[in-house]
């Protein structure tokens, strides 16, 4: 079955990739606020939000949370 | 009045509150220290800044909030946290204008507080909780793949390429179980070193010789592996685990929430009469200290000049205020409540009347334990009795066959089929459903042995003030006098803060306005001038006395008008929302209560006979209390002991199991077991029920478990537990008690079940 | 075009005049070929592009700051790319439907015989109107949940026109009988390697904007979505991977041969079904129905847990296409066991839809837009259950080479694909445009009434004719001889395709007005500064239906 030979790590690689995600998911604090996060999308104004600050915009997403 | 706590005096009991709760956390730096980028902090450095609003309920609250305050110039971003009811904003400087930001989100209907630098290591990340996480998900992906290639032999996949899939699952299994599984594998190894038995030890036992078994196997070409059942077993075993492990911390964090609200600082006032804050952890012996009225006490004092009443509630049980005047000393705790007093510092926070408490709670704490919860007594039976069993299997095959590898093959699958997974998450999986429907009634719970202790108890001890009661009022059938009289002493009332004249001024009609010059002398009493020029007087009787013209004997605060006989307004404490309800169904349900009161005889007497006869105990210092429980312990009785004040807490920590109101002081929530938000005190007999419905679910578990293992031994002792077999039996068994313990959902409806409950807002107000 | 500024313009001509020269190379290569006929096909259309950008080029430039606003054009353009797309694509389904019906109705071309018709058919609905539909709801989900604008501003037209191109190119390569017979991958080599470009610019437009997110958490239909884009990405690659015969013609040999040819077929092929069908809509349905229904997703937390569910357990179950083939025994029940599991996350998915309108019973009475996406969670649901138990060895001896599974597709198509991407539209276009509602909301009343009928007609259909057709093929007599002939079976069959084509064409009937009312929503209705995203209870005049009606 030479075709499984491809299709195994294929697999096994894109489940790879999948448990990377989740657990870059899990560092990056994406499960702290579930009930706020569903509904935040019903509130959200129809425009994106402006960083005030370009230089800072970056390292918020990291620490202010 | 806001909810009044202890503000100081904490830090002293900060170890043993770990001790109590240990959920370990990671203690996170201080935003400004988390912002790593900031070398020094000069003003146009950004500034973090986290505040608890515990008004924040909805989605729109959110949206509103983060619109409003990324409008003002000086904030750079805002982020709003439902879940935890927080705001974190991250300004443009340093030197950003907080009352500014705090005013704003006041005038929205969202007043919020900062929370200070000692509570921020409650909002620090949970470094097990997220480390368990980390395991599951790769315990999932292992677990995944590996049964996607049994399914595969399973399914008849043989030669060579089940050596291959048999090969690739071992590559996958063993360095998963290895990372996932050592919460099992390390709490087995201390047990065991210790000489102890708990529900780890034949769980890591089963992992480490399912392994063992499939390496080998793999290795010799065999048919049969169970790395597939060593890596669902770590999966689900974990998820159990974690369900328990975020079950405390919530409730952690809630009680972490209910105390954010207080600031843990006092003001010195320095030589030259400047007056400077301090932390209460910085106070010295001999420091001069201002006590504005409504703060309370941070150390044990001296009064240095003027007077004032004291509410020692919480320190001593006490119900009514008392007087202090200079040279009186006072403990912490005590709550200044009329004017502003200076006074001496007497001792270190740590050396303080808290500290006693501290002493006596860590004594207190000993007895409890030795508790041992339901699934480590059941395991200290059951793990035993299956490795010998397993012994006795491969013992019986050796002698019967004399095939050593088939009779090592067959015991350790009877290892792996009675591997203690349904066990396991029985417990933890009745326990979350239940702490989820006691936080829905406004009951938080610490963890899963309160549940198990709660439902144990056949008595119920009470604190009185605060507890059983809350606040004074006046009975309206006690007043024989003239309306202008009444509408004299109402209008004094009404102009002061004190507790016993807000509980008359309530029980009487809003009175016209005809005193002059109402003045209030704190620690004595109000007083007025009538419109023919008489003073009326309301206060201490002593200095009611002085314009009196006959004296008068009684309880209460006194009141007369100048040169009239002299009157005591006789108060009595109201009862706490539903106590004779909760009480009365404590009794019915065949359990009897008591009062165990700091507070005097008639005060605690008048209670009891109202809530139907109890027994009660009065004038208890806490060791007395602790006596008593420790008494009643001896006598074979659990207890539960339900209090609020400071002087409680040792009591709270003696009992078999406690419950406090959200109103009681840190050190009284942090030793109780389960704490309850909304007023009424119906939540105990609530609590008490679901604990016994579900002890009963986590005995039918226990049931459900031991009839599984009926059936699935007999077949592992036989021989005929292929992996296939034990993936589905102990997969079946697994949701069965999980399917059976969410019926504690369905059960127990309470009835209140408005979603949009809120916790905070139902701390007396 | 008014969007971009002029260097912007400057790279869509670079890029667009590089494409005519492609297209020049092919159609001079090829020539004799239906490789050349592309060329032409190739240069016409990046030549349109040309012309366009080049007549736009010195108009002035933005002069707002770009960051303060969504790029919304892409989006409105794909909306009414993925309609014209639907009108044919479902046209073209109607017709091969009444060919099955009425044979004569192919009028002896060679274009027109079924088996290029087809998959224009199939194409044109999964690919032009369902690969639109995802892309422009994509660009519109990724912005609002991230707070931030697309993070390129030539790329999202690049992938929408590239991604139409490959449409073009594929459907007009059906009429020439231009296929790699592998279903629902039919395209040649050459449109195979510029989807991949197409695709991996898609994928880096799509991370980049979540990377510049100013919201920082990231939404779960995002997670959806880009399971979707990279699945197909990997899935795409590796089903054809492929020999060009030559380089100058359209004509290619698989790397894989027989079985082996087979089994990588149905894991691209059902996985196409899971993360292009599946996960991308579900990304629709995670946006789009708690907005519409103004409440959040009923467990946010279940709609994570069954993301990784469905992406876990649809991976194997490909080989339950195979079953009673040359494929060995264990792989095709290995995808039989997990065909059967993942009813799990199905189901979960699809209750989590239902509850979410649990207590939002009112509005999915009164607003049509909402009832389209309920009833896409419906049929998700029962498409997954019949999907699930057709999978099962035993049951898939009876329904497999039927119409049964033709109707199974359909009602997961029809029933889910569609209803929910003609709900979303209907949420979106008002949101897009700015517009107070959409033209008229009895015309959504009718549409759905007819995409619903349409569909049970349809389905109940093919679940007749299959059964039957499954049941007469293997009818033996007592000697042991088949019962029935083929052309029995088919006369049997006749009036169900009937009823088959009228299904469709009420279906069709549907997409038509869905067409029709978007584009007098964009022309007629008048517009509306609105804050929000959504009209609000008090300003949702649109789906309210007056009492008595």
């Amino acid at each position: 079955m030479n075709s499984l030979i491809l299709l195994i790590p294929i697999s096994l690689a894109m489940g790879a990739i999948g448990v990377v995600v989740f657990l870059w998911t899990l560092r990056s604090d994406q499960y702290e606020d579930l009930s706020g996060d569903a509904e935040r999308i019903l509130y959200a104004e129809d425009r994106p939000i402006v960083p005030k600050d370009q230089n800072t915009a970056r390292k918020h997403k990291e620490t202010a949370r | 009045m806001p909810p009044l706590r202890a503000r100081h005096g904490t830090d002293g009991l900060k170890n043993f509150k770990n001790n109590i709760i240990s959920c370990e956390r990671k203690p996170s730096p201080h935003p400004s220290e988390r912002y790593d980028a900031v070398p020094s902090l000069t003003p146009e450095t950004p500034q973090l800044i986290a505040l608890s609003a515990p008004s924040i309920r909805c989605g729109s609250c959110v949206a509103m909030i983060e619109k409003t305050l990324r409008e003002l110039p000086q904030i750079d971003a805002v982020r709003v946290n439902l879940t935890n009811r927080r705001i974190e904003i991250r300004t443009l400087r340093q030197d950003s204008d907080l009352d500014g930001i705090l005013s704003v989100l006041a005038r929205i209907g969202h007043p919020a507080t900062l929370i200070d630098a000692a509570d921020q290591q409650d909002t620090g990340k949970d470094a097990i909780g997220s480390a368990m996480l980390r395991a599951i998900a790769v315990a999932g992906f292992g677990a995944m793949n590996v049964m996607l290639l049994s399914v595969s032999v399973w399914s008849g996949a043989d030669g060579a390429m089940r050596g291959l899939f048999h090969v690739l699952s071992a590559m996958i299994a063993v360095p998963i179980v290895a990372y996932s599984g050592r919460f099992f594998l390390i709490s087995a190894w201390t047990a065991l070193r210790s000489g102890r038995m708990n529900m780890d030890v034949p769980i890591a036992l089963a992992l480490v010789m399912a392994l063992g078994l499939s390496l080998f196997e793999t290795l010799r070409n065999g048919e049969d592996v169970f790395f597939d059942a060593a890596l669902t077993l770590t999966f689900f075993l974990l998820i159990g685990r974690y369900l328990d492990h975020r079950m405390r911390c919530r409730a952690r964090n809630a009680m972490a929430g209910l105390s954010k609200l207080s600031v843990k600082t006092a003001l010195e006032v320095r030589t030259g009469g400047q007056v400077h804050p301090v932390a209460a952890a910085d106070i010295l012996p001999d420091m001069v200290l201002r006590i504005p009225a409504g703060e309370r006490m941070p150390v044990d004092v001296r009064v240095l000049r003027g007077s004032t009443d004291l509410d020692r509630a919480l320190v001593t049980g006490e119900s009514l205020p008392i007087s202090a005047a200079p040279g009186d000393e006072i403990e912490a705790g005590a709550m200044n409540l009329t004017g502003p007093i200076d006074v001496l510092a007497l001792r270190h926070v740590s050396d303080s009347f808290v500290a006693d408490m501290t002493r006596m709670l860590a004594t207190a704490e000993e007895g409890r334990g030795r508790y041992v919860r339901i699934a480590d007594r059941v395991s200290r039976i059951y793990a035993p009795l299956i490795h010998i069993l397993a012994a006795s299997t491969f013992l019986g095959w050796v002698l019967a066959t004399g095939d050593w590898q088939r009779s090592a093959f067959i015991a350790i699958s009877v290892l792996i089929i009675t591997c203690p997974c349904a066990l396991a998450l029985a417990v933890p999986v009745a326990h979350v459903v239940a702490a989820g429907r006691l936080m829905r009634d406004g009951i938080l719970m610490k963890d899963g042995s309160a549940l198990e202790r709660l439902a144990q108890i056949d008595q119920v001890t009470f604190d009185k003030t605060g507890t059983l009661t809350q606040g004074m009022s006046m009975p309206r059938t006690n007043l024989k006098m003239e309306t202008q009289t009444v509408a004299a002493l109402a209008e004094l009332a009404g102009s002061s803060t004190h507790p016993a004249a807000r509980a008359i001024a309530e029980s009487l009609p809003p009175p016209p306005e005809n005193l002059g010059n109402i003045t209030e002398t704190p620690g004595f009493g109000v007083e007025g001038l009538l419109p023919d020029g008489r003073r009326a007087r309301l206060g201490r009787a002593s200095w009611v006395r002085e314009i009196a013209s006959e004296d008068c004997s009684g309880e209460g605060p006194a009141f007369c008008l100048e040169a009239a006989p002299m009157m005591r307004v006789p108060l009595r404490e109201t009862l706490r929302a539903d106590a004779e309800i909760a009480v009365a169904a404590l009794m019915e349900a065949g359990i009897p209560c008591e009062i165990l009161s700091g507070d005097g005889d008639g005060p605690v007497t008048r209670i009891a006979t109202r809530l139907g006869g109890l027994n009660c105990l009065y004038e208890l210092d806490p060791a007395g209390k602790v006596g008593r429980l420790q008494a009643l312990a001896k006598a074979g009785h659990r207890v539960l002991m339900v209090g609020d004040g400071l002087n409680d807490t040792p009591a709270l920590a003696a009992a078999h199991v406690s419950m406090s109101p959200a109103s009681a002081t840190d050190a009284g929530r942090a030793a109780a077991d389960f704490v309850f938000l909304r007023p009424s005190l119906q939540a105990v007999p609530v609590a008490l029920r679901l604990a016994r419905r579900t002890a009963r679910v986590v005995r039918q578990n226990f049931g459900l478990a031991v009839l599984y293992n009926c059936v699935a031994i007999p077949l592992a002792i036989a021989g005929y537990v292929t992996p296939l077999v034990a993936a589905i039996a102990m997969s079946s068994s697994s949701i069965l008690v999980v399917a059976n313990s969410l019926r504690l959902n369905s059960i127990a409806k309470s009835r209140d079940r408005s979603r949009n409950w809120r916790p905070q807002n139902e701390i007396p107000a | 075009m008014t969007q971009l500024k002029i260097a912007e313009r400057q790279i869509a001509m670079i890029l667009s005049g590089l494409i005519v020269l492609v297209g020049l190379v092919m159609a001079a290569a090829g020539h004799g070929d239906p490789m050349g006929a592309h060329g032409w096909i190739v240069m016409l259309f990046a030549g349109v592009v040309f012309c366009i950008v080049m007549n736009v080029l010195e108009d002035p430039e933005p002069s707002e700051d770009r960051r303060t606003s969504y790029y919304d054009d892409p989006t409105k353009v794909g909306i009414v790319i993925a309609l014209f797309w639907a009108v044919v694509g479902m046209g073209m389904g109607v017709w091969v439907a009444s060919q099955l019906a009425w044979p004569d109705l192919r009028f002896d071309a060679a274009w027109s015989s079924f088996g290029r018709i087809r998959p224009v058919h199939t194409s044109g609905v999964i690919f032009g109107f369902g690969g639109n539909a995802l892309i422009a709801t994509s660009f519109h989900v990724m912005q609002r949940t991230s707070r931030a604008r697309l993070a390129g501003q030539v790329s999202p037209w690049f992938v929408l026109l590239g991604f139409n191109l490959f449409c073009i190119v594929a459907a007009s390569g059906y009429l020439m009988g231009v296929t790699q017979s592998k279903e629902y991958a039919e395209p040649e080599w050459y449109a195979d390697i510029w989807l991949v470009i197409v695709w991996i610019v898609y994928f880096v437009l799509y991370i980049r904007t979540l990377a510049r997110r100013n919201e920082p958490h990231i939404y779960v239909a995002n997670w959806y979505y880009l399971a979707f884009i990279l699945v197909m990405a990997i899935l795409h690659i590796v089903n054809n991977l492929a020999i060009p015969a030559s380089l100058t013609g359209a004509k290619s040999y698989s790397a894989f041969s027989g079985v082996q040819d087979a089994m990588i077929q149905w894991w691209y092929g059902h996985n196409a079904v899971a993360f292009f069908l599946t996960a991308g809509f579900l990304g629709m349905l995670y946006y789009f129905l708690p907005k519409r229904a103004e409440r959040p997703i009923y467990s946010y937390r279940l709609s994570i847990l069954s993301f990784w569910g469905i992406v876990f357990f649809y991976i194997w179950v490909g080989s339950h296409h195979l079953h009673y083939t040359a494929l060995p025994q264990w792989v095709q029940t290995l995808g039989m066991t997990f065909s059967v599991m993942l009813l799990i996350p199905s189901w979960a998915s699809a209750g989590n839809a239902l509850m979410t309108l649990n207590g939002a019973w009112h509005k999915v009475r009164d607003d049509a837009t909402l009832r389209f996406m309920m009833v896409a969670a419906v049929f998700y649901g029962l498409s997954t259950f019949e999907g699930s138990f057709m999978a099962v060895r035993a049951v898939n001896s009876l329904s497999h080479y039927t119409d049964w599974t033709v109707g199974h597709v359909h009602s997961g198509a029809m029933g889910w694909v569609a209803m929910i991407t003609f709900g979303s539209i209907y949420a979106l276009v008002p949101v897009l445009w700015r517009k107070k509602t959409m033209y008229s909301w009895k015309l959504v009343e009718w549409h759905f009434w007819l995409a619903l009928s349409g569909t049970v007609i349809y389905v109940f259909a093919m679940w007749n004719s299959g059964i039957t057709q499954g049941l007469m093929w293997r009818t033996y007599t007592e000697s042991g001889t088949l019962a029935y002939s083929f052309t029995d079976t088919l006369v049997a069959m006749h009036p169900y395709y009937i009823a088959r084509a009228f299904g469709g064409a009420l279906f069709l009937a549907g997409a038509v007005l869905a067409a029709f009312n978007v584009i007098m929503t964009i022309r007629k209705v008048p517009d509306q500064a609105s804050q929000r995203d959504y009209p609000t209870n008090s300003e949702a005049a649109e789906p309210a239906v007056p009492a008595g009606e």
